[in-house]
């Protein structure tokens, strides 16, 4: 029995156990929350400020360009951040990421900040991603 | 200083039909997230969301959907049928299911309920 699908992406390691990081962090004045779900070959990762789940973006590598696709799955299309966000994620990380990011989209400022507090912990714990 | 978790998680793992099952549930207060693999993937993403019109006259409709990956019939079925208990004790809330299985059998499918069901966040 194979378990290696066709990983165009980074290919996880030997079927291991999911697992979840919780983080938060004061950024402008608001504690912002991280939850991250670390799955084989990408995880997902929830921001926000309540326990709220409006939108959903997908990203993953792509064999034809350097520039990782992605995809809104749910939530409002107008907003761009969660897709930006798990595009630059799978960027960095090679992975297929699920962002659900729950902060207005409209402040760009506090969105450069929430990325930066991830790359962070990318580098801190890389293997809870 | 210890984060508080915003976001109310359980997990459990089980061997099911002699393949390994994994179970993650979360509590968002709009959603019960539920991820279901035996390939430690997300796989294909899907909603069950009860029919608002219905109210408490009678138990309510839900509808399914595909947001992510293949959309198949077989995946209506088992999404609904693993997620509709799930948004009934939770106050009528939908419920996003993560589903990457292997085995897909009706009983694999009972025993994957109780496996959700140990992991209730709701």
């Amino acid at each position: 029995m194979s378990n290696a699908e066709n990983g165009e992406c980074a290919v996880g390691s030997a079927e291991g156990s999911i697992s979840v990081h919780n983080f938060s962090e004061k950024l402008m004045e608001q504690v912002i929350h991280f939850h991250v779900m670390k799955l084989d070959g990408g995880f997902f990762l929830w921001v926000g400020t309540a326990p709220v789940l409006s939108n959903l973006a997908v990203s993953m590598c792509s064999r034809f360009d350097s520039t990782p696709l992605s995809s809104l799955v749910m939530g409002d299309p107008s907003d761009p951040t969660p897709n930006t966000l798990a595009q630059r994620l799978t960027k960095r990380t090679k992975k297929q990421v699920f962002v659900s990011y729950n902060l207005p989209g409209s402040h760009s400022q506090l969105s450069l900040l929430v990325e930066e507090r991830i790359k962070k912990e990318l580098e801190l714990h890389p293997e809870k991603f | 200083m210890h984060p508080q978790t915003l976001i109310k998680t359980k997990q459990a793992e089980k061997n099911i039909n002699g393949i390994s099952t994994q179970v993650v549930c979360s509590e968002f207060s709009n959603y019960i997230f539920v991820v279901l693999t035996q390939y430690g993937k997300i796989g294909t993403l899907v909603s069950v969301t009860p029919d608002s019109r219905t109210g408490d006259i009678c138990t309510p409709m839900y509808t399914t959907k595909v947001l992510l990956g293949k959309d198949e019939a077989l995946t209506h079925v088992c999404a609904k049928h693993l997620a509709t208990f799930i948004s009934q004790e939770s106050g009528n809330r939908p419920v996003l299911v993560g589903l990457a299985l292997k085995d897909s059998s009706i009983d694999s499918i009972n025993s994957m309920k109780e496996l959700i069901r140990s992991c209730q966040v709701w």
